[in-house]
């Protein structure tokens, strides 16, 4: 385990390899990305093993009094800043922090992260930056794998800012589209805006702590070393770089644009970098969330529930696929985070996994359509099952695992949410979370009758089923999304189910409300029932209703003009404080504080030059004046 | 003995002509003889003041007669000098006269 740093390694090295011979290899170099993190996925399994096998005695683990849970850390010293020991000197070290959680995410991302891979090998062939795709993909993945493992809150605030220039790279990807220019920009300023909140954490956190060492900070607010007011201030500024990350009302607005880039980046960053950094942030620091009262934790479920529909609301109406996709993800990360902040921890985890495998082989299923139809707009599509029928058949395995469906993976972890917002939360949530439940699975039937089933239209009778490369990744990740939640249940032997692995505090074995079941089942299999008799048989029309909610259908389908708001503050409030700003800079600092005096010595450069006339006897003259001037002024001091 | 205050008004008077010269005249040449005139000036009023001053006997302070010699000294490098150069001016520009040595004006 103490070797499991190099598991980021192996992606970072494949990063500039990739770039400086990239061109002199086979493959522009893409099969190193790719051997990297094949390698990653090796090195979780010989992490996952090992852990398995350790126990507190094992070297650099213990049991965690403010988890407890098996965790193991390697610190190592980075450098020192004055003499080791001095009053003042600070010393930096960075490690790794292995436990459950890290476990769990390190299988997520190396596995999505190596299926887009492979799956962008014929996505991407023939574009003219091939080579450089795979290297951004590749430091995308090193830079969350580092954060994964990051036992220190700098290491992770490194590697967060990394996830955020590789997602900018990405999106902008392919920076000739003047959108996709924009949707790069936008996607690094919302997220840095949350990550300013971060940054103010990690420092207060590091002034009362004395250390970045995450273990070090639990510690404290375990035994009450920082205190209550402090404690809740740094989860709330963590929570807020969590927020823009993970894409959460009012920072959401970045994800649905993101979209600009390669397909392929977006399955990544929906599912496995990215946006999942911010409810990993929240996993990761939960003693500090949870610590006292947990107020922050409310905060958490609120803006979480929130976010989560809003956004299942929008995906209802939008009508481009990857944009319907896009909304369906930040309604997601509202559930982990509603679930996070009802105590729901293994909930949220499960969720994140059986989430990432499901949303990853959605957008690779829309990238397979795209690829093959060129049409974005679910409008143009329908019917492809005809032409494309593993696509059609893996992207419905994600739709009704997302949607709810039981015994795929999307229902287990969906289920385990609900129990934890029924038994920690009061009625009003558990009511909302149904319902986002419901619209989930509405949402998804609808974007998965309009694209594969009714009529085949004229303009599509061209579409093929895609490459090797494009479908073997499809089938694994929906071999995951259809059998993923069997890991949640206690099966005979030693494994308890999730909910022994992942937790915090509490073990928990597999347990199911019937009721609660029984209604999220009522209710997810009603909206797959409903959206087929809307959108394939078309026996029910939506007219009526359509005119009966006009006005309410015309903000959501604005997206509650949050980006109208946010256009407006920048160009009302921002520009012209800024404006303001460069007129002082300009009036007053440029032109009176520094050009004033330059401007007043040409003046009086310009004004005496005349006395600089080339005759002899003026000079002459001047110094006679001169010399008597001080010849009578001595004359006169000694008088 | 001729009281001092006559030496200075005559080196005064010599001083003045000197100044008047050098602001007056045209040609190069002569404002160098003029300004020769000037330090000579100087030069008497010094010795005469030394040789009024008031000491244990005759000449008993040396400063003023000190600072003559060294006048005398840097005149005649002065002299040199302003010749050569009146000398190069000459050549390039075929005249002496200063009103048109005016490359350094505004």
């Amino acid at each position: 385990m103490e070797w499991a740093w190099l598991i980021p390694i192996f992606s970072f090295a494949a990063a500039p390899l990739i770039v400086l011979f990239g061109k002199y290899l086979p493959s522009k170099g893409a099969f190193l990305s790719i051997l990297a993190i094949v390698a990653g996925f090796g090195g979780f399994w010989v992490v996952l093993i090992s852990w398995m096998g350790a126990d507190p005695s094992t070297s650099g683990c213990f049991t965690s009094e403010n988890t407890h849970l098996l965790t193991c850390d390697y610190e190592r010293s980075w450098f020192n800043a004055g003499r080791i020991g001095d009053v003042g000197s600070v010393t930096l070290n960075w490690g790794i922090l292995i436990d459950p959680l890290t476990i769990a995410v390190l299988g997520l991302v190396t596995f999505v992260a190596m299926m887009v891979q492979i799956y962008s090998l014929a996505y991407m062939k023939g574009d003219p930056r091939f080579g450089w795709y795979f290297a951004i993909h590749s430091m995308f993945a090193a830079a969350m794998l580092t954060l994964v493992l990051a036992d220190n809150f700098l290491l992770l605030y490194v590697a967060w800012e990394l996830v955020g220039i590789c997602s900018y790279l990405l999106i902008g990807f392919w920076h000739e589209r003047a959108a996709a220019r924009e949707a790069a920009k936008k996607a690094f300023i919302v997220t840095r805006i949350g990550d300013v909140g971060l940054l103010i954490g990690i420092l207060l956190i590091y002034r009362e702590v004395g250390t970045f060492s995450m273990l070090d900070a639990f510690e404290a607010v375990r035994t009450g070393a920082m205190s209550e007011g402090v404690t809740t201030a740094a989860a709330i500024l963590l929570f807020l770089g969590a927020m823009g990350k993970s894409a959460q009302i009012p920072f959401h607005v970045w994800l649905p644009d993101a979209m600009e880039g390669p397909t392929p980046v977006s399955a990544l960053i929906h599912a496995a970098t990215m946006v999942i950094a911010g409810v990993f942030l929240v996993a990761r620091t939960f003693p500090i969330f949870e610590a006292y009262d947990a107020d922050p934790l409310l905060i958490v479920s609120i803006v979480g529930l929130v976010t989560a529909l809003v956004a299942a609301t929008i995906a209802l109406v939008a009508t481009d696929l990857k944009r319907i996709l896009a909304y369906s993800t930040i309604s997601h990360l509202g559930l982990m985070m509603l679930s996070l902040g009802a105590f729901g921890y293994t909930a949220a985890i499960f969720h994140m996994m059986a989430h990432g495998f499901s949303k990853a082989l959605l957008f690779l299923g829309a990238g397979s359509v795209l690829h093959s139809t060129e049409f974005q707009e679910t409008g143009e599509m329908g019917g492809l099952r005809k032409v494309m029928p593993i696509t059609a058949i893996v992207f419905s395995i994600g739709a009704l695992s997302l949607g709810g469906i039981p015994i795929l993976a999307g229902f287990w972890s969906k289920d385990e949410i609900l129990v934890a917002v029924s038994d920690n939360r009061n009625v009003t949530f558990i009511v909302l979370t149904l319902f986002t439940a419901m619209l989930s699975a509405l949402y998804m039937a609808r974007a998965m009758f309009l694209v594969f089933f009714g009529p085949l239209k004229s303009q599509n009778e061209h579409a093929h089923e895609s490459p090797g490369a494009m479908v073997v990744p499809m089938i694994l990740l929906g071999v995951l999304a259809l059998g993923f939640g069997l890991i949640s249940f206690n099966w005979p032997g030693s494994y308890g189910g999730i909910g022994t692995f992942v937790y915090f505090k509490h073990a928990h074995d597999f347990h199911f409300e019937i009721w609660l079941g029984a209604v999220s089942i009522v209710l997810a299999v009603g909206a797959f029932i409903a959206a087929y008799l809307i959108y394939v048989k078309r026996s029910v029309s939506l007219e009526n209703t359509r005119s009966n909610f006009f006005g309410i259908l015309k903000v959501i389908e604005n997206k509650y003009y949050f980006d109208e708001v946010y256009q407006w503050t920048i160009d009302r409030v921002v520009l012209v404080f800024s404006r303001s700003i460069a007129f002082f800079d300009r009036a007053i600092v440029n032109d009176i504080i520094v050009n004033g005096p330059a401007d007043v010595t040409r003046k009086l450069g310009i004004a005496i030059r005349v006395h600089v006339t080339g005759h002899v006897y003026t000079y002459t003259l001047a110094m006679a004046i001169g010399s008597i001037g001080m010849a009578i002024f001595v004359w006169l001091r000694v008088a | 003995m001729v009281d001092l205050v006559w030496f200075q008004l005559l080196s005064a008077v010599l001083f003045v002509i000197g100044l008047y010269g050098v602001m007056s005249r045209r040609s190069a040449v002569l404002i160098v003889m003029s300004i020769e005139l000037m330090l000579n000036a100087v030069n008497i009023n010094l010795i005469a003041a030394a040789s009024h001053m008031e000491g244990t006997g005759k000449f008993s302070n040396f400063d003023g007669q000190l600072i003559a010699i060294f006048i005398i000294t840097v005149a005649a490098a002065e002299v040199g000098l302003a010749l050569a150069v009146i000398l190069r001016m000459y050549r390039n520009k075929s005249t002496v006269n200063v009103d048109e040595i005016n490359l350094m004006k505004w």
